[in-house]
């Protein structure tokens, strides 16, 4: 008791501290997360707070940071879509289709690396960049217009009040940057632990029925090996968080491709190796959660796979087959294929009981919860 | 000043080929004096333009063919060297590697434009060079590859891509230096209407030729000799 008392009147001087030379400086944010469940990393220069939030909340569904004026970053993020938007290619503002679909935000907070295949991009503030600014492919357009986004937002009412109650320690806090730290903060605050599985491991016996607890004892077996790659509290090697020691990072070869029996993918999306230039690198992606999976369809990087029982084939056969045309080959012979895709048998019920407990993943609140809507309807 | 052989060329060139795009950095400029000796250029600094490791050029202009440029442009590298008889220039293209990954989002001039950051790869585009005709384009945007790290935290990249200029007749106040995008593309068919594009990625083969034009050797990413795209020529 005595080394918590000590504990909480440090953390109090350090709050005098830090108001006596920022007075408004707010960081008020509260995290809601279950017991158990760690603080997601925040950059120490770009803290929480709830006014910082609500400006990102207004941004995200901003279509004025389109070219077009008629792309948010909500348009490909859709929140009853679990922030993804049922494509296998997003489209971006000026109709140019992106190789890779839109990735699931929700408890993008804890991922060790942001999108589908880049080892480096590992800060929601910097990753906010390539959406707005990035060229190839274009998504939001706005490369080479930082003035006119700081423009439209200075001319907007909201606005320029909102960028001052966020910032309120800058004297000119209209910036890019501060657009993409309240973009990050909203985006952090995206966090889902409240679907059938959670509440069953928090001790409520009746969230899972007992065909979702074979098909959980199934998904963690050593026999379909799913968790080595889908594992931990997000179901995604790739994550991190405010206590964890080292960071994790997980890219994979699933064997969906194996062009010329080479190893091969598609030019357009050949994973990490776009990137390193190394062969071993060949068709690796990150291993997304699996939270939600059951609304995020089409599957894969590329959406070449529809539905989740086709992906369970997929996983079953150990790679896909494509048996003629620009993409053909065995993708369970690709030379760089993960050792933990190696193929299964299933019977009809395991089948049907795996398929309900990555059912048991969807966390309806995070489909509905009015914190993260549109503020249009509010 | 962009040529393209021996003609001019710009964003509004209507003959044959016109530029789309041409934007790139300088950093380490040195004059040769006619002893062989180099003088290090202090740059002077610039609100927009300069810092005193590294300048931006930028010859579009946004009209014409150069749908995605700026109005602005700046075509001249502004320094100081003593007093003396030089004869050469050499320059590198690119950004100096203790700026190339700090945090963009904080950078000054020249490096605080979003056209010139490449986020998601860390680093700046160094150069992005394009020309069209009417029936076919090459693109390129060069920058360092095979980076090592996290963006906050850039280790190192095995592909440097910094393309090393040196004019052995360069007479300063007389001549100026030409960028001849012919050079360039000079083993690339801008004919056959197949477009041709190169990101600096370490996979892309179509980045060889532009690579090889540059001086660079694409397998290493060292500068093995000057770039030939540029040149001596008159003032005009």
């Amino acid at each position: 008791m005595t080394g918590l008392k000590v504990a909480w009147s440090l953390a109090i001087a350090a709050a005098v501290a830090v108001a006596a030379v920022s007075v408004l400086s707010s960081r008020d944010y509260q995290w809601t997360l279950p017991e158990g469940v760690p603080l997601p990393v925040v950059p120490a220069d770009n803290p929480m707070s709830n006014t910082k939030v609500e400006l990102g909340r207004h941004l995200f569904y901003e279509r004025g940071l389109s070219v077009t004026g008629r792309t948010s970053c909500a348009t490909c993020h859709i929140q009853l879509l679990a922030f993804t938007d049922g494509r296998g290619r997003s489209t971006g503002a000026t109709g140019e289709t992106h190789p890779r679909g839109a990735m699931t935000l929700v408890n993008v907070a804890y991922a060790g690396r942001l999108t589908w295949a880049n080892h480096l991009l590992d800060t929601l503030e910097v990753q906010a960049l390539t959406p707005i600014f990035g060229e190839q492919p274009i998504e939001m357009g706005m490369a080479g217009r930082e003035e006119d986004i700081i423009q439209a937002l200075r001319d907007d009412e909201y606005y320029a009040k909102a960028f001052r109650a966020a910032f309120p320690g800058d004297q000119d806090p209209l910036s890019i940057l501060n657009v993409v730290r309240a973009l990050a903060s909203f985006v952090r605050t995206i966090v889902s632990f409240d679907s059938p599985y959670d509440r069953y491991l928090r001790g409520d016996n009746g969230a899972l029925g007992p065909e979702q607890v074979r098909g959980m004892e199934l998904f963690f077996s050593e026999r379909l090996e799913c968790f080595h790659c889908h594992g931990g509290f997000n179901f995604t090697d790739s994550s991190t968080h405010a206590n964890s020691l080292v960071q994790s990072v997980g890219f994979h070869n699933n064997g969906l491709y194996n062009i010329d029996a080479s190893g091969g993918y598609p030019s357009d999306n050949t994973g990490l190796y776009e990137l390193t230039g190394e062969r071993r690198d060949m068709g690796r992606f990150k291993a997304p959660s699996l939270r939600n999976i059951a609304v995020t369809a089409p599957y894969m990087h590329d959406g070449s796979i529809e539905t989740l029982p086709e992906v369970l084939e997929h996983y079953a056969r150990g790679g896909r087959v494509i048996t003629d045309g620009p993409y053909a080959g065995d993708g369970s012979r690709n030379p760089y294929r993960s050792e933990f895709v190696r193929g299964f048998e299933l019977t009809t019920e395991e089948r049907a009981d795996l398929l309900a407990f990555l059912e048991s993943l969807t966390d309806q609140s995070v489909l509905s919860n009015a914190a993260w809507s549109d503020p249009a309807t509010d | 000043m962009p040529r393209f052989g021996d003609r001019p060329i710009s964003c509004s060139t209507t003959a044959e080929i016109a530029l789309t795009d041409l934007r790139f950095y300088v950093h380490d400029l040195r004059l040769v004096t006619i002893g062989g000796s180099e003088v290090a250029v202090t740059l002077l600094e610039d609100p927009l333009w300069q810092s005193n490791e590294v300048a931006l050029l930028d010859f579009e202009d946004g009209s014409g063919a150069c749908i995605n440029g700026t109005g602005q442009t700046n075509t001249v590298v502004r320094g100081h060297v003593p007093e003396g008889d030089y004869s050469g220039i050499r320059f590198r293209i690119g950004v100096p590697e203790d700026l190339n990954h700090a945090d963009p989002l904080r950078a000054e001039a020249p490096l605080g434009y979003s056209v010139m950051h490449w986020h998601w790869r860390t680093g700046y585009k160094f150069l992005r060079a394009g020309i069209a005709s009417d029936s076919d384009s090459f693109w390129m945007h060069l920058g360092s590859s095979r980076c090592e790290g996290t963006s906050s935290n850039v280790s190192s990249c095995r592909g440097s891509n910094r393309p090393l200029a040196e004019l052995s007749a360069f007479v300063p106040g007389v001549d100026v230096v030409a960028v001849d995008l012919q050079q360039l593309v000079r083993e690339i068919d801008l004919t056959d209407g197949n477009p041709t594009d190169c990101s600096s990625g370490p996979a892309e083969s179509e980045c060889e030729m532009p690579f090889r034009a540059l001086g660079l050797d694409f397998e290493t990413g060292e500068a093995e000799g000057p770039a030939s795209v540029f040149r001596e020529g008159p003032r005009e």
